[in-house]
């Protein structure tokens, strides 16, 4: 959808998908939209490396969300919730739909 | 003129930032090395954080620093005779919501230097504590008020317009 403007519809995924989620990581991006991890780390690198993300290290996962530092985040986030409300439902949905309670290690289901 | 071996953090940014600006590039510093040139030294790092104002060419950046012997590795740039890392962060130059509006030069004997004001300085630590909780920057912010006349009430607006103003009190409390 913003693809045009992105240049690269990964990166739009990863935008999309940190609005949604606030906060992840790329093998969480990149089994959501059924893509490829380093296809997702490499748009986490160039939107690190512009500023338009941070991460920091949580144990061993390294998460990714916006820079709340970033001169042009209240417009980018304007632009982004425009483009997710022309996703299909079920895409909006499952976005939002993200389980945070706690799930017990070893848990078979 | 001194060699990279014998020049301090900030002459080293002089140095670089003089350079660069036969380039075409404009560069400020910020971050910890801005801090150390507001308290006089009493905060050290090992970083240079020069802010990339209009977002250059990384090609271009990277050419123009190896011509005085920095290479880039991780998009930090290292010189064999020195302790220090310069990093670039992208432009504009902001502090927190807000674009800096003023820019001093300051003289070395290595080059001139593009600095941010102390108050200007103080809102970039304290952006880092507000967003991110971080008490090293909020203790540098603190340094720097104490350190360097600055201009609570502008510093006060601007943490309201950050919808900071808790925030803003732990500072104001600290200082006093």
């Amino acid at each position: 959808m913003l693809k045009p403007l992105l240049g690269s519809e990964a990166r739009e995924k990863v935008l999309i998908f940190l609005l949604a989620r606030e906060r992840s990581y790329p093998s969480e991006i990149a089994s959501f939209f059924e893509m490829s991890i380093s296809q997702i780390q490499s748009q986490l690198d160039i939107l690190e490396n512009g500023g338009v993300l941070v991460s920091k290290l949580v144990g061993r996962t390294r998460m990714y969300e916006f820079n709340p530092q970033y001169a042009f985040l209240n417009e980018l986030k304007a632009l982004l919730e425009k483009a997710l409300s022309f996703y299909p439902n079920a895409i909006q949905e499952s976005l939002k739909m993200n389980r945070s309670r706690p799930r017990r290690r070893n848990k078979p289901l | 003129m001194k060699t990279v071996k014998d020049m301090t953090q900030l002459e080293i940014a002089a140095f670089i930032c003089s350079h660069l600006k036969q380039h075409a590039i404009e560069v400020v510093l910020s971050g910890g090395a801005l801090t150390s040139y507001y308290s006089n030294n009493k905060y050290v790092s090992k970083d240079v954080d020069l802010i990339d104002v209009y977002s250059v060419s990384r090609r271009k950046l990277i050419s123009a620093m190896q011509e005085i012997g920095f290479v880039e590795k991780n998009r930090y740039f290292h010189h064999p005779d020195s302790e220090y890392i310069v990093e670039f962060p992208p432009g504009p130059l902001t502090v927190g919501d807000e674009i800096v509006k003023e820019t001093y030069q300051v003289k070395f004997s290595t080059g001139f230097l593009t600095v941010m004001s102390p108050t200007d300085c103080v809102k970039n630590r304290l952006a880092a504590y507000y967003h991110w909780g971080d008490k090293p920057a909020l203790a540098q912010a603190i340094l720097v008020a104490k350190q360097r006349k600055v201009n609570i009430e502008e510093i006060e607006k601007w943490s309201h317009k950050e919808g900071k103003p808790k925030e803003f009190q732990v500072f104001k409390n600290m200082l006093s």
